[in-house]
């Protein structure tokens, strides 16, 4: 007598979701990815950062680790890293595009406009650098500079808003730079 | 022999100088910023000095309070790494005044070869081929502007003072040119302390081929041979390879004669790096000369032997070289691979952060000259190198595949790394080729993605791992325990019988 089991989850990878279905049925598992395909999992062995598993005939063997928004894996020398489904971080600019925010920790540079100025999609609203590295942050539209969060020289968090633009009603949907 | 010296620097440099002194016997004093006081370097010291806040000009760019520190701990020299202070003159002088040795060039020496200006003209002035471009710093826009219209574009933005790829723009017409300029500025000011930059003539797909040198205060003077490194991302190497696939032994012993020329011409003691461009016909220019111990410095000493650190500390405790030139024999092919903190699949973007898991690859021929640890905070205000692999075989072939073993080994979970994508570029057939140069990456960005052909095992595993051990029971008992672990943040699962 075997109990079937079914299990689901949602993750992102890249920002696009995938559902992955596990169903247990006694000794037999099977993994199916977005409904349509489908894994036998003849057997496998889970420690606490590595897994083995014999998968439609052929082993793996797979690395993994994971925090509260992340999860870290690494297979043959490949490495992905799946978000969690809920919430929206990860861009640079927020949903309506009336602000931007670095995508990494680092020192605020430069802040090249000031509240009031008039901005173009693509001007540069400010500079931050981490590991030596500089990174521009452009506006993701045209607008007007409503506010500035931090000043030139201070440390700023990943997604945190620096620079802020005005509201803008018939707002056109914003992309995060680069 | 000293007895006790200071580190100014941080990292793996640090605990590579750190492992000298060991076996050299010499005490070591490491020095930390606030955000570096659970760094690994700090335990492969004897003692260790907080020498302020995070940020590099403030703690390992302030000199007065890296002197202030040897001085308290009475060291009798100073190792200064690659990075930070190691070519700045300032600081090789500030220790000749406080009576510490700075392993390493004179100030004077540093002055000459560390201006990549002056080491133009020096280079010139011993017959060696150097690049079209200014001869003094850039002062004002129209200096720019002008030595940009006489060589033509594209052209490169450089810092005076730099090194390591930093400070580096390639300007490919006059709309770019002065902003280019301000953003070099910028970067040179942060990374090197001093904003000076110049501009030469941009050479299209040359390799990067660089001989090291050793010079003693005596004069005696040899090469260890090449370094080819044309395999970089924003103008900085990542893979790094001796011997070079492309010199014959004549056309080698030309540039580590030239190399050397160069070398003895400022009267330049210590380690000392002398890098060339080679263009498609095999013809070389001289680049600029690297006063410092070089991050790749590991494969020179995995081909010929020689340990190059111990030597920078006995030739600045002024003894004499103890090995001629025609000593120096290349055996076997040795790649380095750097690791770094940095998002490669999406421009290279820094990646600070928790090491969540470390693995490191052994085996015969693999050494790894590591930073971290497992549970570490990498810190975003400074260099994004992690680590440097280490491989060495009989031949090239058989290097680049024990590299691609190495890199499947080395697992690190966490933050991201680019070990995928030095793993892709060992795999190309490009590499494997020999056909190197330095917009590699560039022109072969689309073979050097991932191809997501594990996408779909990695899925399995991330399922498979929300279920914790095969040995749980598919059972209600079973799952129930399920919610305690980590893997519940994963996502939602939904439970049913059926």
């Amino acid at each position: 007598m075997g109990i079937r089991c079914v299990m689901k989850i949602i993750i992102a990878y890249e920002g696009k979701p995938y559902t992955i279905e596990m169903v247990k049925d006694g000794s037999k598992n099977k993994v199916t990815i977005n409904g349509d395909r489908s894994f036998n999992i003849d057997s496998y062995d889970v420690r606490s950062n590595s897994l083995t598993f014999v998968c439609d005939g052929k082993m793996s063997s797979a690395f993994i680790a994971g925090d509260r928004e992340r999860t870290y894996i690494a297979i043959d020398g490949e490495y992905y890293v799946f978000d969690q489904v809920k919430g929206t971080k990860g861009t640079t600019a927020d949903q309506k595009g009336d602000s931007v925010a670095s995508p990494m920790p680092g020192l605020l540079v430069k802040i090249p406009v000031s509240p009031g100025d008039k901005v173009q999609n693509g001007t540069t609203l400010a500079i931050v650098e981490a590991m030596k590295m500089q990174n521009e942050l452009h506006s993701p539209r045209d607008g007007v500079v409503k506010r500035i969060n931090f000043k030139e020289g201070d440390q700023v968090d990943a997604f945190v808003p620096i620079v802020e633009l005005e509201a803008q009603s018939n707002a056109i949907a914003s992309l995060p730079p680069n | 022999m000293f007895k006790k010296i200071l580190i100014a620097n941080r990292g793996e440099i640090a605990i590579r100088v750190a492992r000298a002194c060991r076996e050299l016997n010499i005490k070591t004093v490491g020095i930390y910023s606030s955000v570096d006081k659970e760094s690994l370097h700090l335990r492969y010291c004897d003692e260790a000095v907080d020498i302020g806040e995070p940020a590099p000009l403030a703690s390992y760019l302030n000199i007065k309070r890296i002197l202030g520190a040897a001085r308290e701990t009475g060291v009798e020299a100073i190792h200064p790494g690659y990075g930070f202070l190691a070519e700045n003159p300032e600081f090789a002088k500030a220790c000749e005044t406080a009576r510490v040795v700075f392993i390493g060039p004179s100030s004077r020496a540093l002055s000459l070869v560390g201006d990549k200006v002056a080491s133009r003209i020096t280079a010139r002035g011993v017959g060696a081929p150097i690049i079209p471009g200014m001869e003094m710093v850039g002062v004002n826009n129209a200096d720019f502007q002008n030595k940009a219209q006489e060589v033509g574009y594209p052209v490169l933005i450089k810092a005076s003072m730099g090194g390591g790829g930093k400070g580096i723009r390639i300007v490919r017409n006059d709309g770019e040119l002065l902003e280019s300029v301000e953003a070099g500025r910028r970067e040179a000011k942060s990374a090197f302390g001093d904003e000076s930059v110049y501009l030469e003539k941009y050479i299209e797909r040359p390799r990067h081929v660089e001989f090291q040198v050793l010079r003693d205060s005596f004069g005696n003077v040899v090469h260890l041979g090449e370094r080819e490194c044309s395999i970089q991302r924003r103008h900085q190497k990542i893979i790094e390879e001796t011997p070079s696939p492309a010199l014959t032994p004549e056309l080698r012993e030309k540039m580590g004669e030239t190399a050397k020329n160069i070398i003895a011409a400022v009267d330049y003691t210590n380690a000392g790096t002398v890098e060339f461009l080679l263009d498609a016909d095999k013809k070389f220019f001289f680049l600029e000369v690297n006063a410092r111990v070089q991050v790749e410095h590991p494969i020179t000493e995995l081909v010929t032997g020689l340990d190059i650190v111990k030597r920078q500390i006995m030739i600045a405790s002024g003894m004499k070289l103890d090995v001629k030139q025609e000593q120096v024999v290349q055996r076997g092919h040795a790649i380095e691979a750097r690791i770094y903190a940095e998002d490669a699949e999406n421009g290279f973007l820094p990646s600070p952060g928790v090491i969540l898991y470390l693995k490191e690859p052994q085996g015969p021929g693999i050494r790894v000259d590591s930073g971290i640890y497992q549970g570490w905070n990498v810190p975003p205000h400074y260099d994004p190198i992690l680590a440097k692999l280490i491989v060495y075989d009989e031949s090239r072939q058989g290097a680049i595949t024990r590299l691609i073993s190495a890199l499947k080994d080395y697992t690190i979970l966490g933050i991201r790394s680019n070990l995928g994508f030095l793993k892709r570029i060992a795999e190309s057939s490009q590499f494997k080729d020999g056909a190197l140069h330095t917009h590699f990456i560039d022109e072969n960005t689309d073979a050097l993605m991932p191809r997501h052909a594990m996408l779909e095992m990695a899925l399995v595993a991330v399922a498979l791992k929300s279920t914790g051990s095969a040995a749980v029971p598919a059972t209600m008992s079973g799952i129930g325990s399920l919610t305690s672990t980590p893997w519940q943040e994963l996502g939602e699962w939904e439970l049913g019988a059926s």
